[in-house]
């Protein structure tokens, strides 16, 4: 379990960072916490013939409040968010779910950017993002943009970040309306069987304004639960409101079968874990 | 002295049975031990080996150019250019097609990951490029992954001579099993298939050979169990004089059976060696290890039971089919899942009919081997599983109906069905207080409470009864006759410090420090003065390492033996010395006095320092050296316990929370709680990983799909549960030092546990066994929350 011989440069900017990308072309990759690239690289699944490591890059790391929304840079590490205070306050959705992302010596090590990144369907972060309608920072060669996280996850392992360019940032609107995040997962630790991150606009009377239920481990991106969404948004949540959610949770999605567990027993747990999480979020207690 | 040896030794008695802290954890704790990994030599090269990409094929050829060309090659070796012999049985068994595996694949390959070629570079990094341009040009053939599959009539055969890859069938019978069905109230019947998984030790396989020409001198240092049956099969099949070939063993990280064997890369990587005169390293890696160490545990297991009326067992009829996978390797591999397993089930019953078939089938999977109560944890899970079953459709509480069924201590020694003689335990004993300790009355009022909110929790109990020590009369009674023996020898140096060396060695079971506990108070001297020494053929006596609970028992007795030897030279000169009989004096802290008058007395180093320069002393008799080497091969000892689980399962998602697992351990002489207790923690450990997590899963072309951690699920010490173990001590009648084995029972018997604690808690459901291991989708499937396999709920 070593990998293939490849070069490997330490950018101190980002500009560096991308020019070092372009010179290096396609094959090259960018390095940041190592913990999804590096074993890909010892199974020899992964070849890049370079690596551009941007975790010493200055600037890239660090949580800041710009406006509404915090700015997490890219290669701030897993466990630095997790115990960020105003992440605690404004996403502690986003603090609970890196509660699932591995263990501490991972999150240590792994940058939020990096899972964002690496687009693991059944990962964590990347379900968070899309549910909380949070944008994504990239820089190349041709310039700024900025990707909302709705678009930003293209196919397994695949996002719209082009060869040549970095992630540097992810912006995290404040959302404090209800919010739950289910998952089940074989181990601790472990990427999830299946997932949901629930983020929910509620009025004072306890209708559903807005509702993202956005599940993980079912689809090859991170999957909005549109009809089950559009069940709960008008209505208060109910035990009998989740059911039917749950209901057309497992009616609709089509998850693939794999070692750990088949499309059957994903879509019953992706089903439940709704279920749960719509009356977690709304603090009422589950019945039946 | 009894044959349970003389302890407490008059004035001694110490250091047997306390909770003395193990001399070998700072070393282990601070990274200062060496492993096989850490050890460098002056040109030393790195070995990768080209594994077989297919299942099942015919070689055509193998092109090596564009390797050789690769920066850092040095040589690629095939089985043209390794020409070793295949490793031997060491015995002869009735019945037994065992094609052995050769040291790389000949012609054929047998099972994806199979050795094909040596690769030879500078370092490991280069050796894996090298060997991923080894063109392996195959021929497929048709691929068998299942015992059914190879058993059918038109299927592909993996070794054409045999004609069949059925490698063994036999059934045995005891008592009048046929009557006993004919009369019975009620008859049960089932077919379980247990999960396959595998030890995992920390610390995979890892070789560094180092052959001198001009020394004639091929040393092997190997993370084996056994370094001298290694160094026997190495000399044999090389072939190599054993008297210039030594095996060294390193620290080593885990063992739990996998590495008792020889196997093939041991055999190449020397033989590497021997063709290069350089000195190699191979050291496995994850994958590897997960591929081709060997695998272990699946059986699939027909049970029959005849009951009377009472809910006594009458009857009993076990059909064990073993997957034996591709070959057999050295020992009778392929054999003992299912054979040991068959010869175990009965266990703790009162069984006097039993019929039991044992088939072992050869099919394109990793090789079979032993793993930690080999055979027995499929046995006693489905045993447990399917007694359990019983027991809620008789409506009798379980461990009613265990103790209806299991020996009594009044009945020791019990001639068990099978033929094994159980020389001592309160089986029943055992049961009665982990049935104490867990409080079962509160916890059935517990389990009714939490079930009217919605929350299931569940208990399982698994009594086990364990064969160990492993001597030659053990063996033949387990149906594997071998002779197995051990050595140990005890001197005194000039300064009156003590060494042992013995031919077992350590995987991390402690035996610096027990086996010292034993030298102490047997010479009643501190432990502090004893040193062990292991796992070096040069300076051991020969003997067959630690595997199947053997080393308490026959290390631990052949140590008490020489000290006992070394004692009575100890009184003998220290009589002559102070002109008193031998009789009259005692040994007490490293003193060696007249009973009543301690101011006349000498110390070790008194007597050590006469024992050695004294002339007068000295010349008298030259047996007055103070040192002993004794050979032992102790009489079959049963262990015995119970392991009880207790879980809480979330009937929707599958999910089991392990609260807690108590197990009662009796391994007769306890020499050290603490290292029983640890025996016990990390055979639990494997328990929850094979019943919750572990299996390895192969595709319809022999692929290995959980060939990584990120599929093949090890538990953590998070999906560990506190653990309580608590010590019952029946001293074993016949043993030195009354020791009995331990270490296995864990795993043998708290898969069990867990598994009838799940189909406990799912009971309101109606839940039975149907698939291993307990996954949250076969949990969920059990509790009837998921339609049937395959459909959508
Ligand atoms: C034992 C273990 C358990 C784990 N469990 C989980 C889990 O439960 N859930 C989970 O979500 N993850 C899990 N992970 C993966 C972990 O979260 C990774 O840290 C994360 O997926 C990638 O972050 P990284 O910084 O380590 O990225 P790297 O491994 O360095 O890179 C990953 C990929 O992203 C690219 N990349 C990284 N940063 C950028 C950037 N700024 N711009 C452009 N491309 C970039 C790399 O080129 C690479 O392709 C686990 C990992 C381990 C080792």
């Amino acid at each position: 379990m070593k990998p293939t011989p490849f070069e490997y440069h330490r950018a101190e900017t980002t500009e560096e960072a991308v020019r070092l990308l372009v010179e290096c072309g396609e094959e090259a990759k960018v390095l940041a916490g190592g913990q999804s690239l590096v074993p890909t690289m010892n199974l020899r699944l992964a070849q890049p013939s370079a690596l551009i490591d941007i975790a010493g890059i200055g600037g890239l790391a660090g949580i800041a409040r710009e406006g509404g929304s915090l700015r997490v840079g890219a290669t701030t590490r897993q466990s630095a968010v997790l115990a960020d205070p105003e992440i605690a306050v404004d996403a502690p959705m986003v603090a609970e779910a890196l509660r699932w992302v591995g263990h501490e010596a991972n999150r240590n090590r792994g940058t939020f950017g990096g899972s964002a990144a690496h687009a693991d369907p059944a990962a964590e972060i990347p379900a968070v993002l899309v549910a909380l309608g949070a944008d994504l920072e990239i820089t190349g060669p041709r310039g700024f943009r900025t990707v909302p996280a709705a678009d930003f996850f293209v196919s397994f392992f695949t996002t719209s970040i082009e060869p040549d360019e970095l992630l540097t940032a992810v912006r995290l609107p404040s959302r404090h309306g209800p919010w739950a995040f289910e998952e089940i997962a074989r181990r601790h630790g472990d990427f999830a069987l299946v997932g949901v991150a629930a983020a929910l606009v509620v009025d004072e009377q306890g209708i559903v304004g807005a509702c993202d239920l956005v599940l993980m481990g079912v689809d090859d991106v991170p999957w909005s639960a549109q009809a089950a969404q559009e069940v709960v948004v008008g209505n208060r949540v109910t035990p009998e409101l989740a059911r039917e959610a749950r209901a057309v949770i497992e009616s609709t999605v089509e998850p693939s079968s794999d070692v750990h567990a088949s499309s059957c027993y994903r879509s019953h747990a992706a089903g439940v874990l709704v279920e749960r999480a719509l009356l977690k979020a709304t603090g009422r207690k589950e019945q039946g | 002295m009894t044959e349970s040896g003389g302890f407490p030794y008059p004035g001694g008695g110490r250091f047997v049975g306390a909770r003395v802290k193990r001399a070998e954890d700072p070393r282990l704790l601070t990274g200062e031990a060496r492993y096989a990994a850490d050890i460098q030599l002056p040109g030393m090269l790195a070995v990768a080996f080209v594994r077989a990409t297919e299942a099942h094929a015919r070689i055509e050829s193998i092109d090596v150019t564009e390797a050789l060309s690769l920066p850092g090659a040095v040589a690629v070796l095939t089985a043209a250019d390794l020409d070793v012999a295949p490793v031997p049985l060491p015995f002869e068994f009735d019945g037994l097609a065992a094609p052995p595996q050769p040291a790389l694949a000949r012609n054929k390959v047998r099972f994806l990951g199979e050795p094909v070629a040596v690769v030879v570079a500078e370092n490991r990094y280069q050796a894996e490029d090298i060997a991923d341009r080894v063109r392996v040009r195959y021929d497929r053939l048709g691929v068998v992954v299942s015992p059914e599959a190879a058993r059918a009539a038109d299927a592909p055969l993996l070794f054409e001579d045999l004609g069949t890859n059925v490698l063994f069938e036999r059934t045995e019978s005891a008592g009048d099993v046929e009557g006993a069905f004919a009369e019975a109230a009620h008859v049960f019947r089932k077919t379980f298939h247990t999960n396959r998984f595998v030890a995992c030790p920390m610390e995979g396989r890892g070789v560094v050979a180092h052959y001198e020409p001009r020394a004639d001198h091929l040393k092997v240092w190997s993370s084996t169990q056994t370094p001298f049956l290694l160094r026997t099969t190495l000399a044999a099949v090389l072939p190599y004089p054993e008297h210039r070939l030594q095996v060294i063993v390193p620290e080593v990280g885990g063992g739990f059976g996998a590495k008792m064997s020889t196997y093939p890369e041991e055999v190449a990587v020397a033989a590497a060696s021997l063709k290069l005169g350089r000195p190699l390293s191979w050291i496995e890696d994850r994958r590897e290890n997960l591929l081709a160490a060997n695998h272990a545990k699946e059986q699939q297991i027909t049970l029959e039971l005849a009951l009377d009326t009472e809910g006594q067992i009458l009857a009993l009829r076990a059909e064990h089919v073993g997957d034996a996978g591709a070959y057999n390797f050295n020992s009778t591999s392929c054999l003992i899942e299912p054979f040991i397993g068959a010869r175990n089930l009965p266990g703790v019953l009162r069984l006097r009919n039993y019929e039991w078939t044992v088939v072992s089938v050869a099919t394109n999977r990793s090789p079979v081997g032993a793993f930690r109560a080999v055979g027995s944890t499929p046995g006693s899970t489905t045993r447990d599983a399917f007694l359990d079953e019983i027991a809620r459709q008789l409506g009798i509480d379980v461990v009613k109906f265990f103790r209806k069924n299991m020996i009594r201590a009044d009945e020791m020694p019990y001639h068990q069905a099978t033929g094994q003689v159980y020389d001592s335990g309160d089986y029943i004993g055992s049961l009665d207080q982990a049935v104490e300790l867990v409080d079962y009355a509160g916890f059935r009022r517990r389990q009714e409470e939490a079930r009217s909110e919605g929350r299931y929790l569940g208990i399982g109990f698994s009594p086990f009864v364990e064969a160990t020590g492993w001597g030659s009369e053990i063996a033949k009674s387990q149906g594997l006759p071998f002779s197995s023996h051990d050595n140990a020898s005890v001197s005194v140096d000039p300064s009156g410090m003590v060494t042992v060396a013995t031919s077992m060695a350590s995987q991390g079971q402690g035996h610096e420090t027990s086996f010292a506990q034993v030298a102490a108070d047997v010479l009643g001297v501190d432990v502090a003065t004893v040193r062990v020494t292991q796992g070096d053929t040069d300076v051991s006596p020969y003997g067959m390492g630690t595997f199947a609970s053997r080393s308490a028992i026959i290390g631990g007795g052949s140590v008490l033996l020489a000290a006992e030897e070394v004692r009575k030279k100890v009184l003998a000169i220290a009589a002559k010395t102070l002109e008193a009989s031998a009789e009259d004096l005692e040994i007490a802290d490293g003193r060696v006095a007249v009973k009543g008058a301690p101011q006349r007395g000498l110390s070790y180093p008194e007597v050590a320092a006469i024992a050695h320069w004294d002339l007068g002393v000295r010349s008298d008799d030259d047996g007055h050296r103070l040192a002993a080497t004794r050979f032992y091969d102790p009489p079959a000892t049963f262990s015995n316990g119970c392991f009880v689980a207790l879980v809480e399962v979330d009937p929707e998602l599958g999910t089991v929370k392990l609260e807690k697992i108590v197990g009662v351990e009796d391994c007769g002489r306890v020499i050290n709680p603490m290292i029983v207790e640890g025996q016990s923690h990390g055979a639990v450990a494997q328990a929850v990983g094979g019943a919750l997590l572990e299996h390895m899963v192969y595709d319809e072309n022999g692929g290995l799909i959980t060939s990584t951690f990120m599929d093949y699920l090890l538990p953590t010490a998070l999906d560990v549960p506190p653990i309580e173990i608590a010590h019952m001590e029946t001293l074993a009648p016949h043993t030195a030092g009354g020791f009995k084995g331990m270490g296995e029972g864990g795993l043998m018997s708290a898969p069990g546990a867990i598994v009838c604690a799940v189909v406990d808690a799912l009971s309101p459901f109606g839940a039975v066994l149907e698939e291993l291991p307990l996954g949250p989708e076969q949990v969920a499937r059990m509790a009837g929350s998921l339609a049937t396999e395959g459909g959508h709920s």
